[in-house]
Protein backbone atom coordinates (compact mmCIF):
# COMPACT_ATOMS: atom_id res chain seq x y z
CA UNK A 1 0.00 0.00 0.00
CA UNK A 2 1.14 3.56 -1.04
CA UNK A 3 2.20 5.85 1.76
CA UNK A 4 0.65 9.61 1.68
CA UNK A 5 3.67 10.98 0.84
CA UNK A 6 4.50 8.66 -1.65
CA UNK A 7 0.86 9.80 -3.08
CA UNK A 8 1.77 12.70 -2.70
CA UNK A 9 4.94 12.72 -5.36
CA UNK A 10 2.80 10.67 -7.40
CA UNK A 11 0.22 13.17 -7.58
CA UNK A 12 2.69 16.22 -8.30
CA UNK A 13 4.71 14.35 -10.97
CA UNK A 14 1.99 12.67 -12.96
CA UNK A 15 0.01 16.05 -12.77
CA UNK A 16 1.28 16.93 -16.20
CA UNK A 17 -0.03 13.68 -17.88
CA UNK A 18 -3.22 14.19 -16.41
CA UNK A 19 -4.28 17.19 -17.82
CA UNK A 20 -5.07 16.31 -21.43
CA UNK A 21 -7.21 13.00 -20.31
CA UNK A 22 -8.82 15.46 -17.89
CA UNK A 23 -10.04 17.81 -20.46
CA UNK A 24 -10.94 15.04 -23.06
CA UNK A 25 -13.34 13.79 -20.35
CA UNK A 26 -15.14 16.66 -19.62
CA UNK A 27 -15.72 16.55 -23.15
CA UNK A 28 -17.23 13.62 -23.31
CA UNK A 29 -19.08 14.38 -20.35
CA UNK A 30 -20.44 17.68 -21.96
CA UNK A 31 -21.08 15.89 -24.88
CA UNK A 32 -23.04 13.20 -23.99
CA UNK A 33 -24.90 15.26 -21.25
CA UNK A 34 -25.67 18.07 -24.10
CA UNK A 35 -27.12 15.24 -26.17
CA UNK A 36 -28.25 13.74 -23.62
CA UNK A 37 -30.10 16.31 -22.46
CA UNK A 38 -31.79 16.64 -26.22
CA UNK A 39 -32.77 12.97 -26.48
CA UNK A 40 -34.17 12.81 -23.01
CA UNK A 41 -36.65 15.94 -23.76
CA UNK A 42 -37.63 14.42 -26.64
CA UNK A 43 -38.36 10.97 -25.56
CA UNK A 44 -40.07 12.38 -22.57
CA UNK A 45 -42.55 14.55 -24.69
CA UNK A 46 -42.92 11.80 -26.83
CA UNK A 47 -43.86 9.60 -23.77
CA UNK A 48 -46.21 11.55 -22.34
CA UNK A 49 -47.87 12.82 -25.86
CA UNK A 50 -50.86 11.40 -27.26
CA UNK A 51 -49.47 10.26 -30.92
CA UNK A 52 -50.32 7.21 -32.05
CA UNK A 53 -47.24 4.75 -30.82
CA UNK A 54 -45.97 8.11 -29.50
CA UNK A 55 -45.76 6.27 -25.98
CA UNK A 56 -44.72 2.99 -27.03
CA UNK A 57 -41.25 4.00 -28.89
CA UNK A 58 -40.41 6.25 -25.65
CA UNK A 59 -40.97 3.17 -23.50
CA UNK A 60 -39.40 0.55 -25.49
CA UNK A 61 -35.92 2.62 -25.37
CA UNK A 62 -36.00 3.76 -21.91
CA UNK A 63 -36.76 -0.05 -21.16
CA UNK A 64 -34.26 -1.25 -23.68
CA UNK A 65 -31.49 1.45 -22.58
CA UNK A 66 -32.16 1.31 -18.83
CA UNK A 67 -32.17 -2.41 -18.84
CA UNK A 68 -28.72 -2.86 -20.53
CA UNK A 69 -25.21 -2.27 -19.20
CA UNK A 70 -23.70 1.21 -20.67
CA UNK A 71 -20.22 -1.16 -20.62
CA UNK A 72 -22.53 -3.42 -23.66
CA UNK A 73 -24.03 -0.09 -25.12
CA UNK A 74 -20.29 1.08 -25.82
CA UNK A 75 -18.70 -2.09 -26.93
CA UNK A 76 -22.14 -2.56 -29.51
CA UNK A 77 -21.58 1.24 -30.68
CA UNK A 78 -17.92 1.06 -31.26
CA UNK A 79 -17.17 -2.82 -32.41
CA UNK A 80 -20.93 -3.39 -34.00
CA UNK A 81 -22.23 -0.76 -35.82
CA UNK A 82 -19.38 0.29 -37.46
CA UNK A 83 -20.37 -1.18 -40.48
CA UNK A 84 -23.84 0.75 -40.43
CA UNK A 85 -21.75 4.31 -39.67
CA UNK A 86 -18.36 4.42 -38.33
CA UNK A 87 -19.02 6.74 -35.56
CA UNK A 88 -15.24 7.26 -34.68
CA UNK A 89 -13.54 6.68 -31.33
CA UNK A 90 -15.16 9.78 -29.62
CA UNK A 91 -18.56 9.78 -30.73
CA UNK A 92 -18.93 6.27 -30.38
CA UNK A 93 -18.31 6.58 -26.24
CA UNK A 94 -20.03 9.98 -26.62
CA UNK A 95 -23.09 9.15 -28.32
CA UNK A 96 -23.41 5.52 -26.00
CA UNK A 97 -23.12 7.72 -23.07
CA UNK A 98 -25.88 10.21 -24.42
CA UNK A 99 -28.23 7.13 -25.64
CA UNK A 100 -27.72 5.93 -22.23
CA UNK A 101 -28.20 8.89 -19.64
CA UNK A 102 -30.89 9.80 -22.33
CA UNK A 103 -32.93 7.39 -20.97
CA UNK A 104 -32.71 8.82 -17.13
CA UNK A 105 -32.93 12.32 -18.11
CA UNK A 106 -36.22 11.39 -19.82
CA UNK A 107 -37.98 10.18 -17.17
CA UNK A 108 -36.31 13.22 -15.21
CA UNK A 109 -38.36 15.24 -17.26
CA UNK A 110 -41.47 13.36 -17.50
CA UNK A 111 -41.34 13.63 -13.58
CA UNK A 112 -41.03 17.01 -13.81
CA UNK A 113 -43.16 17.81 -16.23
CA UNK A 114 -46.20 15.91 -14.84
CA UNK A 115 -45.01 17.46 -10.91
CA UNK A 116 -46.75 20.92 -12.37
CA UNK A 117 -50.15 21.15 -11.11
CA UNK A 118 -52.23 20.73 -14.05
CA UNK A 119 -54.65 23.88 -13.48
CA UNK A 120 -51.41 25.33 -15.25
CA UNK A 121 -52.09 23.40 -18.29
CA UNK A 122 -56.03 24.50 -17.92
CA UNK A 123 -55.24 27.83 -17.47
CA UNK A 124 -53.12 28.14 -20.27
CA UNK A 125 -55.79 26.44 -22.29
CA UNK A 126 -58.22 28.78 -21.12
CA UNK A 127 -56.54 31.35 -22.53
CA UNK A 128 -57.03 30.46 -25.71
CA UNK A 129 -53.28 28.89 -26.20
CA UNK A 130 -52.96 25.63 -27.59
CA UNK A 131 -51.38 22.27 -25.63
CA UNK A 132 -48.69 22.78 -27.30
CA UNK A 133 -48.20 26.42 -26.78
CA UNK A 134 -49.20 25.90 -23.06
CA UNK A 135 -46.96 23.18 -22.74
CA UNK A 136 -44.03 25.70 -24.13
CA UNK A 137 -44.69 28.61 -22.55
CA UNK A 138 -45.54 27.75 -18.85
CA UNK A 139 -45.27 23.91 -18.32
CA UNK A 140 -41.70 23.24 -19.56
CA UNK A 141 -40.02 26.50 -18.10
CA UNK A 142 -41.40 25.45 -14.70
CA UNK A 143 -40.65 21.89 -15.42
CA UNK A 144 -36.72 22.63 -16.66
CA UNK A 145 -36.48 24.53 -13.03
CA UNK A 146 -37.58 21.41 -11.21
CA UNK A 147 -35.42 19.34 -13.09
CA UNK A 148 -31.76 20.79 -12.46
CA UNK A 149 -31.72 18.97 -9.65
CA UNK A 150 -31.60 15.72 -10.85
CA UNK A 151 -29.91 16.74 -14.04
CA UNK A 152 -26.76 17.32 -11.85
CA UNK A 153 -26.94 14.24 -10.56
CA UNK A 154 -27.36 12.71 -13.76
CA UNK A 155 -24.19 15.11 -15.28
CA UNK A 156 -22.04 13.56 -12.51
CA UNK A 157 -23.50 9.67 -13.33
CA UNK A 158 -22.54 10.16 -16.72
CA UNK A 159 -18.84 12.22 -15.83
CA UNK A 160 -17.80 8.83 -13.74
CA UNK A 161 -19.73 6.70 -16.32
CA UNK A 162 -17.60 8.08 -19.25
CA UNK A 163 -14.40 6.15 -17.33
CA UNK A 164 -15.59 3.04 -19.02
CA UNK A 165 -14.13 4.52 -22.38
CA UNK A 166 -10.78 3.49 -21.37
CA UNK A 167 -11.74 0.57 -22.62
CA UNK A 168 -12.67 1.18 -26.27
CA UNK A 169 -9.16 2.96 -25.99
CA UNK A 170 -10.10 6.17 -24.97
CA UNK A 171 -7.28 8.19 -23.49
CA UNK A 172 -9.66 9.99 -20.85
CA UNK A 173 -8.49 10.53 -16.94
CA UNK A 174 -9.09 6.47 -15.84
CA UNK A 175 -7.30 5.49 -19.13
CA UNK A 176 -4.14 7.44 -18.14
CA UNK A 177 -4.48 5.90 -14.81
CA UNK A 178 -4.30 2.43 -16.05
CA UNK A 179 -1.33 3.62 -18.45
CA UNK A 180 0.48 4.42 -15.50
CA UNK A 181 -0.16 1.50 -13.07
CA UNK A 182 1.00 -0.70 -15.94
CA UNK A 183 4.47 1.47 -16.13
CA UNK A 184 4.80 1.59 -12.58
CA UNK A 185 3.42 -1.82 -11.71
CA UNK A 186 2.03 0.70 -8.79
CA UNK A 187 -1.86 0.13 -9.64
CA UNK A 188 -2.78 1.40 -5.93
CA UNK A 189 -1.12 4.59 -6.36
CA UNK A 190 -3.17 5.43 -9.30
CA UNK A 191 -6.25 4.03 -9.09
CA UNK A 192 -5.97 6.28 -5.77
CA UNK A 193 -5.05 9.46 -7.50
CA UNK A 194 -7.50 8.98 -10.16
CA UNK A 195 -10.31 8.76 -7.47
CA UNK A 196 -9.02 11.90 -6.38
CA UNK A 197 -9.51 13.79 -9.64
CA UNK A 198 -13.09 12.14 -9.86
CA UNK A 199 -14.23 13.38 -6.63
CA UNK A 200 -12.63 17.10 -6.72
CA UNK A 201 -14.33 17.24 -10.05
CA UNK A 202 -17.76 15.56 -8.68
CA UNK A 203 -17.62 18.12 -5.65
CA UNK A 204 -17.00 21.71 -7.71
CA UNK A 205 -19.90 20.43 -9.56
CA UNK A 206 -22.05 19.66 -6.68
CA UNK A 207 -21.07 22.82 -5.52
CA UNK A 208 -22.19 24.94 -8.60
CA UNK A 209 -25.50 23.09 -8.93
CA UNK A 210 -26.03 24.14 -5.23
CA UNK A 211 -25.37 27.61 -6.07
CA UNK A 212 -27.56 27.52 -9.44
CA UNK A 213 -30.38 25.72 -7.16
CA UNK A 214 -30.33 28.25 -4.86
CA UNK A 215 -30.24 31.58 -7.59
CA UNK A 216 -33.32 29.75 -9.11
CA UNK A 217 -35.53 29.64 -5.66
CA UNK A 218 -34.83 33.05 -5.47
CA UNK A 219 -37.13 33.52 -8.47
CA UNK A 220 -39.96 31.76 -6.81
CA UNK A 221 -41.21 33.76 -3.61
CA UNK B 1 -20.31 32.09 1.84
CA UNK B 2 -20.93 29.81 5.07
CA UNK B 3 -22.21 26.93 2.51
CA UNK B 4 -18.76 27.46 0.80
CA UNK B 5 -17.04 26.57 3.69
CA UNK B 6 -18.47 23.67 4.80
CA UNK B 7 -18.25 22.43 1.49
CA UNK B 8 -14.20 22.87 1.24
CA UNK B 9 -14.00 21.45 4.72
CA UNK B 10 -16.08 18.64 3.80
CA UNK B 11 -14.14 18.21 0.38
CA UNK B 12 -10.89 18.02 2.25
CA UNK B 13 -11.80 16.05 5.74
CA UNK B 14 -13.21 13.08 2.95
CA UNK B 15 -9.42 13.56 0.99
CA UNK B 16 -7.65 13.20 3.85
CA UNK B 17 -9.93 10.48 5.25
CA UNK B 18 -9.70 8.57 1.78
CA UNK B 19 -5.51 9.26 1.59
CA UNK B 20 -4.92 8.46 5.24
CA UNK B 21 -6.92 4.98 5.49
CA UNK B 22 -4.74 3.80 2.73
CA UNK B 23 -1.08 5.38 4.45
CA UNK B 24 -1.72 3.21 7.42
CA UNK B 25 -1.87 0.23 6.00
CA UNK B 26 1.57 -0.68 6.17
CA UNK B 27 2.24 -0.76 9.24
CA UNK B 28 0.81 -3.72 10.03
CA UNK B 29 2.16 -5.44 7.08
CA UNK B 30 5.62 -4.70 7.98
CA UNK B 31 7.91 -2.93 5.39
CA UNK B 32 7.69 -4.44 1.90
CA UNK B 33 8.48 -7.91 2.47
CA UNK B 34 5.42 -8.53 4.25
CA UNK B 35 3.14 -8.05 0.83
CA UNK B 36 1.75 -11.74 0.92
CA UNK B 37 0.38 -12.57 3.90
CA UNK B 38 -1.33 -15.24 2.98
CA UNK B 39 2.24 -16.88 1.85
CA UNK B 40 3.98 -16.23 5.11
CA UNK B 41 1.11 -17.51 7.33
CA UNK B 42 0.75 -21.08 5.79
CA UNK B 43 4.30 -22.45 6.92
CA UNK B 44 6.62 -23.54 4.47
CA UNK B 45 3.61 -22.93 2.05
CA UNK B 46 5.33 -21.52 -0.75
CA UNK B 47 1.79 -20.61 -2.77
CA UNK B 48 -0.76 -18.59 -1.46
CA UNK B 49 -3.24 -21.26 -0.79
CA UNK B 50 -1.94 -24.90 0.52
CA UNK B 51 -1.89 -27.61 -2.02
CA UNK B 52 -3.22 -24.98 -5.09
CA UNK B 53 -1.03 -23.25 -7.43
CA UNK B 54 -2.99 -20.20 -8.98
CA UNK B 55 -1.34 -18.63 -11.64
CA UNK B 56 -2.53 -15.85 -13.77
CA UNK B 57 -2.83 -15.18 -17.54
CA UNK B 58 -4.72 -12.60 -19.67
CA UNK B 59 -6.98 -14.79 -21.53
CA UNK B 60 -7.49 -12.67 -24.11
CA UNK B 61 -4.03 -13.75 -26.08
CA UNK B 62 -4.91 -16.84 -28.22
CA UNK B 63 -3.12 -19.03 -28.39
CA UNK B 64 -1.52 -18.62 -25.53
CA UNK B 65 -4.43 -17.87 -23.26
CA UNK B 66 -7.93 -17.85 -24.22
CA UNK B 67 -11.58 -18.96 -23.75
CA UNK B 68 -12.78 -22.02 -26.10
CA UNK B 69 -15.99 -22.99 -25.40
CA UNK B 70 -16.01 -20.76 -21.85
CA UNK B 71 -12.96 -22.91 -20.77
CA UNK B 72 -9.69 -20.98 -20.24
CA UNK B 73 -7.34 -23.01 -22.65
CA UNK B 74 -3.89 -22.44 -24.78
CA UNK B 75 -0.19 -22.74 -24.51
CA UNK B 76 0.71 -21.11 -20.79
CA UNK B 77 -2.59 -22.23 -19.53
CA UNK B 78 -1.51 -25.84 -19.89
CA UNK B 79 2.11 -25.00 -19.17
CA UNK B 80 0.79 -24.09 -15.70
CA UNK B 81 -1.02 -27.08 -15.75
CA UNK B 82 1.62 -29.55 -16.17
CA UNK B 83 3.83 -27.28 -13.56
CA UNK B 84 0.97 -27.75 -10.82
CA UNK B 85 1.15 -31.32 -11.33
CA UNK B 86 4.65 -31.99 -11.15
CA UNK B 87 4.50 -29.64 -7.77
CA UNK B 88 1.70 -31.96 -6.80
CA UNK B 89 -0.23 -29.00 -6.44
CA UNK B 90 -3.69 -28.14 -8.16
CA UNK B 91 -3.81 -25.98 -10.94
CA UNK B 92 -6.10 -22.99 -10.76
CA UNK B 93 -5.47 -20.46 -13.57
CA UNK B 94 -7.39 -17.28 -13.48
CA UNK B 95 -7.38 -14.09 -15.92
CA UNK B 96 -6.57 -10.54 -15.61
CA UNK B 97 -6.23 -7.95 -17.46
CA UNK B 98 -2.56 -8.24 -18.80
CA UNK B 99 -1.01 -4.76 -17.44
CA UNK B 100 -2.01 -5.83 -14.07
CA UNK B 101 -0.43 -9.04 -13.68
CA UNK B 102 2.40 -8.18 -12.59
CA UNK B 103 1.25 -6.08 -9.70
CA UNK B 104 -0.77 -8.97 -8.44
CA UNK B 105 1.95 -11.26 -8.44
CA UNK B 106 3.97 -8.47 -6.53
CA UNK B 107 1.00 -8.36 -4.24
CA UNK B 108 0.80 -11.94 -3.56
CA UNK B 109 -2.61 -11.85 -5.51
CA UNK B 110 -1.35 -15.01 -8.14
CA UNK B 111 1.36 -16.91 -7.13
CA UNK B 112 2.70 -16.68 -10.82
CA UNK B 113 2.09 -15.18 -14.04
CA UNK B 114 2.10 -17.34 -16.76
CA UNK B 115 1.03 -14.88 -19.38
CA UNK B 116 3.47 -14.83 -22.09
CA UNK B 117 5.61 -11.75 -20.47
CA UNK B 118 8.55 -11.13 -22.21
CA UNK B 119 11.40 -10.67 -19.58
CA UNK B 120 12.81 -7.60 -19.42
CA UNK B 121 14.77 -5.21 -16.55
CA UNK B 122 12.10 -3.15 -15.75
CA UNK B 123 9.82 -6.54 -15.21
CA UNK B 124 13.01 -7.98 -13.40
CA UNK B 125 12.75 -4.92 -10.72
CA UNK B 126 9.07 -6.14 -9.28
CA UNK B 127 9.31 -9.79 -9.91
CA UNK B 128 11.51 -12.87 -10.57
CA UNK B 129 11.66 -14.74 -13.43
CA UNK B 130 11.81 -18.48 -13.87
CA UNK B 131 14.13 -19.67 -17.08
CA UNK B 132 12.47 -18.86 -20.60
CA UNK B 133 10.11 -20.94 -21.49
CA UNK B 134 9.70 -19.16 -25.41
CA UNK B 135 11.09 -17.00 -28.06
CA UNK B 136 9.16 -14.95 -29.81
CA UNK B 137 9.05 -11.09 -30.64
CA UNK B 138 7.11 -8.19 -31.64
CA UNK B 139 5.52 -7.57 -35.31
CA UNK B 140 3.72 -4.45 -37.37
CA UNK B 141 0.44 -5.51 -37.98
CA UNK B 142 -1.73 -3.14 -40.70
CA UNK B 143 -4.99 -3.58 -43.23
CA UNK B 144 -3.61 -5.27 -46.13
CA UNK B 145 -3.85 -2.17 -48.58
CA UNK B 146 -1.19 -0.33 -46.13
CA UNK B 147 2.41 0.25 -47.20
CA UNK B 148 3.89 0.81 -43.38
CA UNK B 149 6.16 -2.19 -42.98
CA UNK B 150 9.28 -0.17 -40.35
CA UNK B 151 9.18 1.97 -36.85
CA UNK B 152 10.68 4.47 -38.59
CA UNK B 153 6.67 4.61 -40.71
CA UNK B 154 5.21 4.68 -37.65
CA UNK B 155 5.54 8.63 -37.45
CA UNK B 156 2.41 10.40 -38.02
CA UNK B 157 0.28 7.02 -37.81
CA UNK B 158 -1.49 5.24 -35.19
CA UNK B 159 -1.11 2.53 -33.26
CA UNK B 160 -3.44 0.51 -31.12
CA UNK B 161 -1.58 -2.11 -28.63
CA UNK B 162 -2.35 -3.93 -25.34
CA UNK B 163 -1.84 -1.88 -22.40
CA UNK B 164 1.10 -2.62 -20.30
CA UNK B 165 2.74 -5.12 -23.09
CA UNK B 166 6.49 -4.56 -23.91
CA UNK B 167 4.80 -3.59 -27.75
CA UNK B 168 3.31 -0.45 -26.64
CA UNK B 169 6.86 0.79 -24.92
CA UNK B 170 7.98 -0.06 -28.26
CA UNK B 171 5.64 1.99 -29.92
CA UNK B 172 5.74 4.84 -27.38
CA UNK B 173 9.58 5.29 -28.38
CA UNK B 174 7.76 6.12 -32.37
CA UNK B 175 4.97 7.51 -32.18
CA UNK B 176 2.69 9.65 -29.46
CA UNK B 177 -0.57 8.13 -31.36
CA UNK B 178 -1.20 5.13 -29.71
CA UNK B 179 -4.39 3.67 -27.96
CA UNK B 180 -4.28 1.33 -25.76
CA UNK B 181 -6.64 -1.83 -25.34
CA UNK B 182 -6.45 -4.42 -22.88
CA UNK B 183 -5.93 -7.44 -25.36
CA UNK B 184 -3.74 -7.73 -28.45
CA UNK B 185 -6.94 -9.34 -30.12
CA UNK B 186 -9.53 -6.87 -29.74
CA UNK B 187 -6.87 -3.87 -31.04
CA UNK B 188 -6.25 -6.26 -34.13
CA UNK B 189 -10.30 -6.10 -34.63
CA UNK B 190 -10.21 -2.75 -34.31
CA UNK B 191 -7.56 -1.95 -37.08
CA UNK B 192 -9.57 -4.26 -39.11
CA UNK B 193 -12.23 -1.97 -38.64
CA UNK B 194 -10.04 1.11 -39.87
CA UNK B 195 -10.11 2.72 -36.30
CA UNK B 196 -6.39 2.62 -36.50
CA UNK B 197 -3.53 2.75 -38.88
CA UNK B 198 -1.38 -0.38 -36.98
CA UNK B 199 -0.91 -3.25 -34.60
CA UNK B 200 1.94 -3.89 -33.03
CA UNK B 201 1.92 -8.16 -31.05
CA UNK B 202 3.66 -10.63 -31.20
CA UNK B 203 4.02 -12.43 -34.35
CA UNK B 204 2.29 -15.48 -33.53
CA UNK B 205 -0.64 -14.10 -31.92
CA UNK B 206 -1.04 -11.69 -35.03
CA UNK B 207 -0.52 -14.91 -36.98
CA UNK B 208 -2.79 -16.93 -35.38
CA UNK B 209 -5.95 -13.92 -35.67
CA UNK B 210 -5.29 -13.84 -39.17
CA UNK B 211 -5.74 -17.52 -39.66
CA UNK B 212 -8.94 -17.26 -37.94
CA UNK B 213 -10.08 -14.76 -40.49
CA UNK B 214 -9.33 -11.14 -39.61
CA UNK B 215 -8.79 -9.26 -42.77
CA UNK B 216 -5.02 -7.73 -41.44
CA UNK B 217 -1.63 -8.75 -42.82
CA UNK B 218 2.29 -9.41 -41.29
CA UNK B 219 4.14 -6.33 -42.21
CA UNK B 220 7.41 -5.75 -42.71
CA UNK B 221 10.25 -7.62 -40.85
CA UNK B 222 10.41 -9.41 -37.08
CA UNK B 223 10.90 -6.07 -34.64
CA UNK B 224 12.73 -8.52 -31.88
CA UNK B 225 12.80 -11.93 -30.48
CA UNK B 226 12.61 -11.92 -27.21
CA UNK B 227 12.71 -14.49 -24.30
CA UNK B 228 9.52 -15.23 -22.48
CA UNK B 229 8.99 -16.05 -18.56
CA UNK B 230 7.34 -17.01 -15.54
CA UNK B 231 7.24 -14.68 -13.16
CA UNK B 232 6.60 -15.08 -9.24
CA UNK B 233 6.94 -13.15 -6.19
CA UNK B 234 10.62 -11.98 -5.48
CA UNK B 235 12.12 -13.61 -2.74
CA UNK B 236 9.80 -17.14 -3.20
CA UNK B 237 12.71 -18.80 -3.83
CA UNK B 238 11.40 -22.14 -3.67
CA UNK B 239 8.40 -21.79 -5.56
CA UNK B 240 11.14 -19.98 -8.34
CA UNK B 241 13.52 -23.14 -8.27
CA UNK B 242 10.83 -25.80 -8.26
CA UNK B 243 8.92 -23.80 -11.38
CA UNK B 244 12.55 -24.45 -12.96
CA UNK B 245 12.83 -27.80 -12.09
CA UNK B 246 9.45 -28.75 -13.89
CA UNK B 247 10.07 -27.03 -17.02
CA UNK B 248 13.72 -28.70 -17.40
CA UNK B 249 11.49 -32.31 -16.94
CA UNK B 250 9.41 -31.06 -19.20
CA UNK B 251 11.83 -30.68 -22.10
CA UNK B 252 13.15 -33.74 -21.26
CA UNK B 253 10.30 -36.23 -21.14
CA UNK B 254 8.84 -33.96 -24.09
CA UNK B 255 5.80 -32.41 -23.25
CA UNK B 256 6.79 -29.42 -23.94
CA UNK B 257 7.49 -30.04 -27.74
CA UNK B 258 4.49 -31.83 -26.91
CA UNK B 259 2.37 -28.62 -26.37
CA UNK B 260 4.21 -26.73 -28.24
CA UNK B 261 3.77 -28.52 -31.22
CA UNK B 262 0.12 -28.49 -30.59
CA UNK B 263 -0.56 -25.05 -30.63
CA UNK B 264 2.37 -23.65 -33.39
CA UNK B 265 3.82 -27.08 -34.83
CA UNK B 266 7.00 -26.09 -34.01
CA UNK B 267 9.33 -25.89 -30.85
CA UNK B 268 8.69 -22.43 -29.81
CA UNK B 269 11.62 -22.60 -27.39
CA UNK B 270 14.15 -22.43 -30.33
CA UNK B 271 14.38 -19.82 -33.14
CA UNK B 272 11.82 -20.15 -35.99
Amino acid sequence: MPSISHLIEEFIRTFPFFLKPLLLTFELTFASVVVGTVIGLFVALLKISNFPLGPMIANVYITVIRGTPLIVQIFVLYFGFYKVVDLGQFWSAALALAVHSGAYIAEIFRGAIQSIDKGQMEAGLSLGMSPAQTMRRIILPQALKRSIPPLGNQFILSLKESSLAAFIAMDELFSMARRLSAETFDEMTFFLIVAVYYLVIVMLFTYLVNKMEKRLAKGDS
Amino acid sequence: MKKTINGISVMLLTMTLLIAGCGQSPAPAGGDGGQAPAAAAGGSSMTKEAGVFTYAASGEYQPFSYFKDGQLTGFDIEIGEEIAKRLGLEPKAVTSPFSGIIAGVKEGRYDAAIASHAITDERKQQVDFADPYYLSGGQLFTRPDSDVSTLEALKGKEVAVALGTTHEKMAREYTDNIKTYDSDVTAMRALEQGKHDVVITDSVVGEIAIQQGLKIKKSGAALTEVQHGIAVRKGNEELLNKINEALKQMHEDGTYLKLSEKYFQRDISKKD
